[in-house]
């Protein structure tokens, strides 16, 4: 599987999702990001911003068009690439995610754990270092169902962080989130960008990422009859 | 000019009646078309009775296709393993020796006092190995994995699969069936072995010691297990672990299987039943395959 590294790090060309598996309208879906672009994507339906970042993962069948990440068709792709490809992506998402046999300081680092050969300690010390970041006293070792909401929310932050992702899908982690989360975020998210990662920051409402206009590189958003581009300017 | 009024149940629908219409028109008999349906229908009638059987047919494959390749073993594959095996064997090593124990006191020390009493004690060793080591075994310590850690692992697949964390997952690239399904089901096999031999032999050594207590018999305990294992065949080497491990195998591999199968109308009053259900089939179903002809 060979990667691509220069050109869009994200491609939706003429995508038409299944509306039986995602709910998402069945029309194309054209976007195009580069690597360091953050595109902001206005979606009012929860579960269709969900839908669509899976779409971007490629977790959603399409009917026609097609997907590309660093490249790559999703659809031409054998479980194992795909897998493989997939841990590379960074996401903060309001599908519940944190599988309660396993600690939170496990679930953030699974997916390091799983996909990079890097030593352990050194996974540790990022996610701690991460977790300080983010406004946690340290690496949460309780379970998922102990932390509160808010917590639970920055961990998601660290684990989405966490490694060198390439891709970062964020389901408006600043929504009804504590106030002192934002600097932090945008700051994560800037640093990301500096390292080459390209960002999806999907937005209910308009009013979050203004703190950010500067950095957006162009705002859509995700209507019936897909996506619509906005003017920023 | 008036018109006439309308008659109720007069009015007609033209889109129905030419959606009847293209339906009447009389199509050509086409024998393979005929027999392409029919063999349709038969696959769909098949697959839909015996659709957990394929899924654990193909799933047992690829679990033993995946635990041969090195790159599966990667170490979050290697923790979920050693967890789920030492809760299987730690956590069950207690009960497991208990109800051997018990086995010992109601199954093999009758069973000495009753065939020395029919002068039949030579066969002791033969009877022992037969009933208790190659049939109560397997069944009992399966039923106990299903019990403490299949149903574990039913509820928590489950609801990992109907709370959308398994969808999670798969997001960040992690395959449910290599994460979860190969380690837990791996972990099922090594513990069913190991927790049928621990049975086997607290159940004969109980029962030797209630014998010996109530004076059945004299040899010392050395003799006794010399003459079980001189009673066992060359085949008792190769089936007796062969079960153990296939039991825990399926017993794992089933309650995995059902957890993840578990669609968005399931929650526990309809899933633990029917992993409990499925489970002790499983169990019953290999033990019985086991004893036949062999």
């Amino acid at each position: 599987m060979d990667t691509r590294t220069v050109g869009p790090l994200l491609e939706l060309n003429k995508a038409v999702p299944s509306f039986e598996e995602s709910g998402l309208p069945p029309v194309p879906f054209s976007m195009r990001i580069m690597p360091g672009e953050c595109v902001v994507v206005e979606a009012r339906d929860a579960s269709r911003a969900t839908m669509f970042a899976d779409m971007c993962a490629g977790l959603v069948p399409l009917d026609d068009g097609s997907v590309k990440f660093m490249g790559l068709d999703w659809a031409t792709l054998k479980d194992r690439e795909i897998n493989a490809l997939r841990g590379r992506i960074g996401r903060i998402t309001r599908r519940p995610s944190w599988p309660e046999f396993l600690s939170t300081h496990l679930g953030i680092a699974l997916q390091q754990l799983h996909h990079t050969n890097r030593p352990l300690d050194e996974v540790v010390a990022e996610a701690s270092r991460l977790s300080e970041w983010f406004g946690l006293p340290g690496l949460p070792v309780l379970r998922p169902s102990m932390l509160s909401d808010s917590d639970l929310l920055r961990a998601a932050c660290v684990r989405a962080f966490l490694g060198r992702p390439r891709l970062l899908l964020l389901e408006d982690p600043l929504e009804a989130s504590p106030v002192d989360l934002e600097n932090p975020f945008l700051g994560a998210m800037t640093d990301a960008r500096d390292k080459g990662a390209g960002v999806i920051w999907l937005v209910r409402n308009n009013a979050i990422w203004q703190a950010y206009r500067q950095g957006v590189t162009s705002m859509w958003r995700l209507a019936d009859d897909g996506l619509v581009a906005v003017r920023t300017g | 000019m008036s018109a006439a009024p309308r008659e109720p149940g007069a009015d007609r629908d033209p889109v129905l009646e030419a959606d009847t219409a293209s339906r009447n028109v009389h199509q050509r008999f086409v024998l393979h078309e005929w027999i392409r349906v029919k063999l349709a229908w038969l696959g769909r009638l098949t697959r839909h009775q015996a659709w957990f059987l394929l899924i654990m047919l193909g799933a047992s494959w690829g679990v033993v296709f995946e635990s041969f390749r090195s790159h599966s073993w990667r170490r979050t594959v290697r923790y979920e393993f050693g967890v789920t095996l030492n809760s299987v064997i730690g956590g069950g090593l207690i009960a497991t020796l208990f109800t051997g124990t018990l086995t010992g006191v109601a199954a093999v020390s009758q069973t000495i006092y009753w065939l020395g009493f029919a002068g039949l004690a030579k066969m002791t060793g033969s009877i022992l190995i037969n009933v208790v080591v190659r049939e109560i075994a397997p069944i009992l310590v399966g039923i106990m994995l299903l019990g403490r850690n299949g149903m574990l692992s039913v509820t928590e697949l489950g609801l990992l699969t109907t709370g959308g964390q398994i969808r999670s997952m798969q997001a960040q690239g992690l395959d449910p069936f290599l994460l979860l399904v190969v380690p837990r089901t791996l972990a099922f096999t090594v513990g069913g072995f190991t927790l049928g031999i621990l049975f086997s032999f607290a159940a004969l050594l109980t029962g030797y010691v209630i014998s010996r207590i109530s004076g059945v018999i004299t040899n010392p305990v050395w003799t006794f297990f010399y003459d079980v294992v001189v009673a066992m065949s060359h085949m008792d080497y190769l089936i007796i672990p062969l079960k153990f491990i296939t039991v825990g195998f399926v017993v794992g591999l089933g309650g995995c299987l059902t957890g993840l199968t578990a669609t968005s109308e399931d929650n526990l009053r309809t899933l633990l039943p029917r992993g409990f259900s499925r489970g002790l089939l499983i169990v019953m179903a290999v033990s019985v395959l086991f004893s036949l002809d062999l």
